[in-house]
């Protein structure tokens, strides 16, 4: 299938992945609507609305990347639209970022303004409940199922190699921790201590910023084609060093430079190729390519351009950063 | 029938964590209306709602600050004023409500405490009486009163 690594177990990955999205929007309209019916007149928990309406749009990069990265190229996009996909990331790496960003706004502001988070009555079934267990509930409600679902998300996102969908999960991670700072925060004002609400808040959002700034880091690297990273540990992946070691196996091979850079969920290569012999080169690329596509299953495409002599600029590839 | 128990599942709930004396006042308002009996009630002239000239205040929002206090066991010590003065009072916890003919859109809305509408005039707009920020217990028993007052209205 294409925009998507060839693996046997990436097609149904990928259904899995569309459900999760699909899954999550749903869930957070419902949260959403049910913080509404619950907050009015209550400012304190009008903020967890805008961390609701941020945690809406990595899902949604995700379907709308997803459906152009699978079309196929064409003379206006002759290499395709899997970096489609990186476009997602960036955007999704954003709103992680804002998510903290704004938890940690909002909360040092009530904190340094000494405000006194007003939360009153709400009347259900005939009865005056505080609203403060009302939003309890809402909170666990929203709260414990993005915990297994970012977690489901992570899985997919590795088989997929989707970042777009990986910075999700992390968002997902952003709301179960958010969401259940502000329950302690709540049981906190319930207890009479107005400042529990913010300080919760103030002290999750280090986490999130630093993780949403790691993401967006990841991003832009994407985008200037840095080496190809591993999605979760955003270690370096080895496939540069595979291919390399692969060429240099070929006896028609006497030097060669792999550059690897991601594009969406696939990676690109292109090699330059100092040969030993000139001898049937042609037939030794096509099956030196066919063979090198089998190191890694994200490996769309690799290009094989032999020269005499490296371009200053690809030999500049060898320098260390 | 079976119905009715699942429904009042959580304001049972609800009912015995209030019971345990949550949600509590950051700055005690209640504990302090319990032991002086007085509410600190500021008034702004805002006819029909609240007339604060002459003698007592008279209409719609102070017969309810009257009531409020009947049920809570306190004396209503009347405070005219500016309105803006009145909120900076009511923000430094030196009043416990502020009437004055406000509605839910008010402008005090993120500096005073809101109560829940106990009324909606003419033209659509809640109104509603302002309390001490935060103090949630207060205002919690404020908002039971005004729904009662709704239920059964005198």
């Amino acid at each position: 299938m294409r925009g998507v690594p060839a693996k046997p177990e990436a097609e149904q990955a990928l259904k899995t992945a569309h459900r999760l999205a699909w899954i999550s929007i749903a869930y957070m309209f419902s949260t959403i609507a049910m913080l509404f019916f619950v907050m009015s007149g209550s400012q304190a928990l009008k903020t967890e609305m805008t961390g609701e309406f941020l945690s809406l749009i990595p899902p949604v990069l995700f379907l709308v990347g997803d459906r152009f990265t699978r079309r196929e190229p064409n003379e206006r996009y002759p290499y395709g639209y899997e970096r489609a996909v990186s476009a997602g990331f960036i955007g999704a790496a954003v709103a992680l970022l804002g998510v903290g960003a704004f938890l940690l706004f909002d909360g040092a502001m009530k904190l340094v303004a000494r405000e006194h988070p007003t939360i009153g009555g709400f009347e259900l079934f005939g009865h005056t409940i505080w609203t403060g267990w009302l939003g309890i509930a809402v909170l666990v409600w929203s709260g414990l199922p993005a915990f297994f679902i970012g977690r489901a998300k992570r899985r997919v996102a590795e088989i997929l190699h989707d970042k777009t969908l990986a910075a999700d999960a992390e968002i997902n991670a952003a709301d179960w921790q958010s969401a259940s700072a502000a329950v302690v925060g709540l049981i906190g004002v319930a207890l009479g201590f107005w400042w529990a609400d913010a300080l919760a808040a103030v002290l999750i959002s280090g986490e999130i910023i630093r993780s949403g700034w790691a993401e967006l880091r990841s991003a832009l690297g994407d985008i200037a084609d840095r080496k190809p990273q591993a999605i979760l540990s955003k270690e370096d992946e080895p496939v540069p060093e595979l291919l390399t070691q692969f060429l240099r196996e070929q006896p028609w091979v006497d030097d060669v430079i792999v550059r690897v850079r991601e594009r969406g969920r696939e990676f690109t290569a292109d090699a330059h190729v100092v040969p030993a012999t000139e001898k049937g080169l042609v037939d030794a690329i096509t099956e030196t390519a066919r063979h090198a596509r089998k190191i890694d299953p994200r490996l769309a495409d690799i290009v094989i351009a032999p020269v005499r002599k490296f371009p200053p600029d690809v030999e500049k590839a060898r320098t260390p950063s | 029938m079976s119905v009715v128990p699942r429904v009042l599942v959580l304001p049972i709930l609800f009912s015995l964590l209030a019971a345990c004396g949550l949600p509590r006042d950051p700055e005690k308002t209640s504990d302090r209306i319990a032991s002086t009996h007085d509410l600190r009630v500021g008034v702004s002239d805002s006819p029909p709602w609240t007339v604060s000239r002459g003698g007592q205040p008279s209409g719609a929002e102070p017969d309810l600050v009257r009531g409020f206090a009947e049920q809570i066991g306190a004396h209503v010590v009347w405070r005219r004023g500016s309105e803006s003065n009145l909120i900076r009072a009511l923000e430094e916890h030196q009043l416990d409500l502020v009437i004055g003919g406000f509605d839910k859109k008010t402008q005090w809305s993120a500096t005073a405490g809101l109560s829940q509408p106990f009324a909606k005039d003419a033209d659509g707009k809640q109104h509603v009486l302002l309390a001490a920020p935060g103090e949630n217990r207060l205002i919690l028993s404020l908002d039971r009163f005004l729904a009662e007052q709704k239920r059964q209205p005198s």
